[in-house]
C-alpha cells in the first residue's frame, strides 16, 4: 500500500477508515488450482470434434448406444431434409399422402455422394453408412421413408443420432 | 531475459539450475488455456443407435449359394396403445407370441428432450433372446434379427425407445482376437 504515492488514493484504497477492499491471495494455492483445472480440462478434451445437432432438431435420448462415426449426416427438421447442411427435399408430400415413398432429391444427393466416394477411393468397399438426425416429434412414416430412401441410395447401414443417456443396466 | 531470471553465479563457477519464472505471463497462460478448453468443451455427448436396412447386395454369380435353414426373427409390434406384441417367426410361420404391457411414460429432460423408456419390454426381449436367440457365441459373425412394426403416426421418440429396448441384450463379439460387447439384435423396419 505504500507504493501508492497519492495520499487520497491510498486512503480511498485502504477504505478511509472502513475495511479495505483488497485481499491478499496465496499464489501457490491459486496456481495449484489453475493447474488442476487445466489438467482436468485437458483430460476431458476431445480433439476428434463433435458433430453438433442441427438447429431446431431435438434428438431423443437412448441408453444402449454406440460411438459416433464419420458419415454423411441427413437431418430432418420440421419439414426440411438436409444432407450435411445442403437442402435435399422436404417431407410434406409424405406427411400429406401418409404413404411410404422415396424422397427423390435426397436419393440423388446421397447417390452423388456415394459415386464421389467411389471415385476418391478406387478399389475400396463402400461402407454405406449414413447418420440420421431426426427431431423427436417427427412421424414414423417420415422416418421410414428417409430410412428407405437412404437404403436404396446405397446406404443400408443406417444410424440414428441420439443423446447419450447414462447406463442403468 | 524477460520473464525468466537465471542466476548465473553458481558455486564453483557453474550455473545454477534454478530459475525464477515471472508469475504474470504464467498466470496469463493458464487463464488462456482454461478459457480455450472451456470454450471448446463439449457438454452434450451425441451417440448413435444402429439399424440395418437389410438391402440385398448385387448378385454374386461367382459365389455358390448354400441353402440354409431360415432363421428365427423377432417381430416387435408397437401398434397398440396398451401393449407390445413380440412374435418369433421362422420363414413366415409364427412360433410364439407374447404380449408385453405398454406404459408410455414421457420424462422431460433438460432442453425439452423427452425420454421414453420401455423397461418391461427390454427385460422381456432380453429373456426371450436368452432362450430363443440363435447367435450367442462370440465367434458368430451373424446377429439375431429384430423387425419393428409401427404405425405411421408414431412419434420418433417412441421408435427410439423401442429400438433402445431391443438393443438391451448384449453378446460377446470377437474380431481379430479382441472381444467386445455388442447388441444381440440387428434392427430393421417392417415396410408395411
Amino acid at each position: 500500500m505504500h507504493a501508492v504515492p497519492l495520499k487520497f488514493v491510498q486512503k480511498r484504497v485502504q477504505g478511509g477508515g472502513h475495511r479495505g477492499t483488497n485481499a491478499s491471495l496465496s499464489l501457490t494455492s491459486m496456481i495449484d488450482f489453475l493447474v488442476v483445472t487445466v489438467v482436468f480440462l485437458l483430460m476431458t478434451f476431445d480433439a476428434s470434434g463433435e458433430k453438433p445437432a442441427n438447429k431446431g432438431v431435438t434428438l431423443p435420448p437412448a441408453e444402449n448406444i454406440q460411438d459416433m462415426i464419420d458419415a454423411p449426416m441427413v437431418a430432418v427438421t420440421g419439414s426440411l431434409i438436409l444432407v450435411d447442411g445442403t437442402p435435399a427435399g422436404n417431407t410434406r408430400a409424405i406427411e400429406d399422402s401418409k404413404r411410404l415413398q422415396r424422397v427423390d432429391e435426397l436419393f440423388n444427393l446421397l447417390k452423388g455422394k456415394r459415386e464421389l466416394w467411389k471415385q476418391l477411393h478406387p478399389g475400396k468397399e463402400f461402407p454405406g453408412v449414413v447418420v440420421l438426425q431426426i427431431d423427436q416429434e417427427v412421424q414414423a412414416i417420415v422416418v421410414k421413408s428417409v430410412f428407405q430412401t437412404a437404403a436404396f441410395a446405397g446406404y443400408p447401414n443406417v444410424s440414428f443420432m441420439v443423446n447419450a443417456l447414462p447406463k442403468t443396466h | 531475459m524477460a520473464g525468466v531470471s537465471v542466476d548465473s553465479g553458481g558455486k564453483g563457477g557453474r550455473r545454477t539450475t534454478d530459475s525464477e519464472i515471472n508469475m504474470i505471463p504464467m498466470i496469463d497462460l493458464l487463464m488462456v488455456t482454461i478459457s480455450f478448453l472451456l470454450i471448446t468443451a463439449v457438454w452434450t455427448h451425441m451417440s448413435r443407435i444402429n439399424a440395418d436396412a437389410q438391402v440385398p447386395g448385387p448378385p454374386r454369380p461367382d459365389v455358390e449359394e448354400t441353402k440354409t435353414e431360415p432363421e428365427k426373427q423377432l417381430h416387435v409390434e408397437m401398434r397398440q396403445p396398451d401393449h407390445f406384441t413380440l412374435v418369433w417367426k421362422q420363414s413366415g410361420t409364427i412360433i410364439t407370441t407374447i404380449d408385453v404391457p405398454r406404459k408410455d411414460n414421457i420424462e422431460k429432460l433438460q432442453g425439452n428432450i423427452k425420454k421414453v423408456q420401455f423397461t418391461e419390454l427390454a427385460d422381456k426381449i432380453e429373456s426371450e433372446w436368452k432362450t430363443v436367440g440363435q447367435h450367442r457365441d462370440g465367434s458368430d459373425k451373424k446377429f439375431d434379427q429384430a423387425i419393428l412394426h409401427t404405425d405411421n403416426d408414431t412419434p420418433y421418440m417412441f421408435i427410439i425407445g423401442v429400438i433402445d429396448a431391443i438393443y438391451r441384450p448384449k453378446r460377446d463379439y470377437t474380431v481379430g482376437g479382441k472381444t467386445e460387447k455388442m447388441p444381440a439384435f440387428n434392427v430393421t423396419f417392417a415396410v408395411n
